[in-house]
């Protein structure tokens, strides 16, 4: 006679596929999956513990840490929060550089899930064509501010290089090659039969359920909700560009893979508009005296960084290092749906359901 | 069908265009100017104002001073002066702090060795690495 | 601005960080320059005119600041209604203090009790006028004489945000739970429960999060002592 058991599969901290140290602990029936429990903390370095002791300036390298693969709109999110805090004004020249380099981090970064994503689901090629491209923006970063994943490069009241010369053109001219990568991204994969049997259909969630679990990116455009935070809680000078928000339908996965391919394009079409209105001259940091203290108060900040909203939330009681500062990380709030979604899935979903979050463990943790 | 087709054809392209990788061990790759490497230290120009040990993010650096033997001039003048490589994650801060560009950043980032001692850098080994020495550090140096 | 001025250029002799001293010279000279110019302004002002003369004081070094009372924010009617209507369902002392954080872009913030907390969450996300449904952030803090957990809500119909804040005691820290309500405060609450102790009744599954499962201590607290001080 046979007989079957419910499993108990650990997909452990150590593996190719969780993209970071993650631990999921799967009880399946079969091939089914029954229950799903994700263990984190395996990364948990106390950044806001030691932010506590720190002056703002000192912070700016522990966040570059935290969500390695953006890590300018990590460093945008801290100086933001003191800037508003100190309620100053930032010079024209720094904040096109920001966005310069918020939008390009963007580009990488998603990039970055490209690659990775589509490893995952068995394709090798489009991973070394998307770090291809990556390694361009990383040395154009490189060129910046002198590294290329952990920048350090924005301070409270501006940022700290002005761009070198002809650094410009080099973005306007990656900006128009990057045009063409994206096309030929799409003839690789997105007509590929393969991908579209293991993604359409799959990993799906309503915009209701994605409200209530407090989604926020990718995760809940591709829901239909139409939220970005750059266009509905305008920051820095985004109220100026022209660009598109892409929504999807059902939030399965190839609605993820569609939304998050045209925020490249739409990045682009940033960058282009930003590189032509760059001002010509001026001062790259306001005047805010070399120890930056902010005034005592709270403030929640919140920016769209490349895998959902990122918050700062400050508490300062006036002296020259935060009293509490909390992070409201996106991966960690994203990755609370995922023993929803694998319920009933698959074993062989778990992977693409997992990447298609698009979670980086240095956030989820902090 | 005709998805994987294109596929092939964007792959087969490819295999006809020039290579993008670097042989690194075998040819060096070089770091553009304002590269964040191993830094540089000058004791002549250090005036012993503890800016750089105060805004480590890490407390990587540790340095004692002593008084100026001549009796004419004020001041300190440097005695020892420790970097801690295992701790110094290059963030840059304490040169972007240094009034006299004592401490400068330079271009090497090779750092491996076989010990854990041999990452605690002191005063001699940091003068001696001035070789691609990076030419922006401070902006408000004085010169 | 000069050009000077704007690369952060300075005079020789000016340091970054001055030391005591050289501050406290540097004030003097600033004051001294200060009493020049007040001087002057003086000699100015007796030239000018009697009438001017007769109503110039003499310039005081540190003048004090007449505290003009803000303009009224644009949020205020708007804050007020919300506490209206809170009072009106849930209870008379629900709201302890209500303010308009204004750096923070104007936000409505109310403090709530703790043990009107839950019907009041409920209140906030079924009423039609209030209509929060989306939680953005859940954030704990810990104040060395209390402790507040803070919320952050946004309503995606009206396109308005709020900020509650429930206090409770360090002693037997709790707060009711609001993961039936929104779902997003799940991980949330496990974390502060994790790193600040605050207990949540209520919730279906408070263990630890982030540090490891038998962990003793609660590390964001101020008060806690590290294990191995000296690593």
């Amino acid at each position: 006679m046979i007989r079957t058991e419910e499993m108990l599969l650990n997909v452990g901290p150590q593996h190719p596929s969780t993209h970071g140290v993650f631990r999921l602990l799967v009880k399946i029936d079969g091939e089914k999956i029954t229950e799903a429990e994700p263990v984190i903390g395996y990364l948990h370095r106390g950044t806001e513990k030691l932010a506590e002791d720190l002056t703002y300036t000192q912070i700016i390298p522990y966040t570059d840490r935290m969500d390695y693969l953006s890590a300018m709109t990590n460093n945008y999110t801290i100086v933001h929060a003191a800037e508003t805090l100190m309620e100053v004004e930032i010079p024209e020249r720094a904040e096109f550089l920001r966005v310069i380099v918020m939008e390009l981090n963007r580009i990488a970064s998603h990039l970055v899930w490209f690659g990775t994503y589509l490893l995952d689901l068995g394709a090798v090629s489009p991973f070394l064509y998307a770090f291809r491209e990556r390694e361009e923006i990383l040395d154009l970063f490189n060129e910046l501010c002198g590294a290329r994943i952990t920048y350090n490069y924005m301070r409270v009241g501006g940022v700290k290089w002005d761009a070198p010369e002809g650094w410009i053109d080099k973005v306007k001219a990656l900006a128009d090659k990057m045009k063409e990568k994206t096309e030929e991204y799409d003839r690789l994969v997105s007509g590929n039969e393969i991908f579209i049997n293991r993604t359409r259909g799959i990993g799906g969630y309503s915009a209701d359920d994605a409200l209530a679990y407090g989604l926020s990116g990718v995760n809940l455009r591709a829901a239909g909700v139409k939220w970005d935070l750059r266009k509905d809680r305008p920051y820095s000078i985004y109220n100026r560009f022209q660009f598109d928000v892409p929504v999807g339908e059902t939030g399965d996965l190839e609605d993820k893979y569609r939304c998050r391919m045209e925020e490249i394009r739409q990045s682009i079409r940033i960058l282009d508009q930003a590189v032509e209105h760059f001002p010509e001259a001026g001062p790259v940091m306001a005047k805010v005296g070399r120890v930056i203290r902010v005034p005592a108060g709270e403030a929640y900040t919140q920016i769209e960084s490349p895998r959902g909203e990122l918050g700062c939330y400050l508490v300062s009681r006036g002296k020259d290092k935060p009293y509490r500062l909390k992070f409201r990380r996106p991966s960690f709030n994203n990755l609370q749906i995922l023993p929803k979604l694998l319920k009933g899935e698959n074993v062989a979903n778990l992977v693409a359901i997992l990447g298609g979050i698009d979670i980086v463990l240095g956030e989820v943790d902090a | 069908m005709m998805g994987l087709l294109k596929g092939m054809g964007v792959t087969l392209k490819t295999m006809s265009k020039k290579k993008v990788t670097y042989q690194y061990p075998d040819e060096p790759v070089g770091m553009p100017d304002r590269f964040r490497g191993v830094q540089h230290f000058d004791p002549e120009k250090c005036i012993v104002c503890n800016q750089c040990v105060r805004v480590c993010p890490t407390d990587c650096i540790t340095l004692t001073g002593r008084k100026h033997p001549d009796p004419g001039k004020r001041g300190k003048i440097i005695d020892t002066y420790d970097i801690n490589f295992e701790i110094c994650i290059l963030c840059d801060l304490c040169t972007e702090v240094c009034p006299t560009e004592a401490v400068v950043m330079t271009n090497h980032f090779e750092l491996a060795a076989y010990s854990r001692d041999d990452l605690f850098k002191n005063m001699e080994w940091l003068h001696e690495n001035n070789t691609e020495i990076r030419s922006e550090n401070n902006v408000n140096a004085k010169r | 601005m000069t050009d000077r001025e704007r690369n952060g250029q300075r005079d020789r002799g000016e340091r970054e960080n001055p030391t005591p001293k050289e501050a406290g010279n540097r004030e003097k000279d600033a004051g001294e320059a200060k009493t020049k110019a007040a001087a002057a302004a003086k000699a100015k002002a007796a030239a000018a005119g009697k009438a001017k003369a007769a109503g110039a004081k003499r310039p005081s070094p540190r003048k004090k600041k007449k505290e003009e009372p803000l303009e009224p924010s644009p949020k205020q009617p708007l804050l007020d209604q919300y506490v209206q209507t809170v009072t009106e369902k849930v209870g008379k002392e629900t709201v302890e203090e209500s303010y308009i954080n204004r750096p923070n872009g104007h936000l409505p913030s109310m403090v709530i009790k703790n043990d009107r907390w839950a019907e009041t969450a409920r209140l906030l996300r079924e009423e039609e006028s209030f209509a929060f449904d989306y939680l953005q952030n859940l954030s704990g803090v810990d104040y060395e004489e209390h402790m507040e957990v803070v919320y952050h809500l946004y309503s995606m119909k009206h396109r308005q945000g709020l900020c509650i804040r429930v206090k409770t005691d360090r002693e037997g820290a709790s707060v009711p739970s609001v993961t039936e309500i929104w779902p997003a405060a799940g991980w949330n609450e496990r974390e502060v429960y994790d790193l600040l102790g605050i207990d949540f009744p209520g919730h279906s599954d408070l263990r630890r999060i982030l540090m490891p499962d038998d962990w003793v201590g609660h590390p964001l607290r101020k008060d806690y002592e590290p294990y191995d001080r000296e690593v």
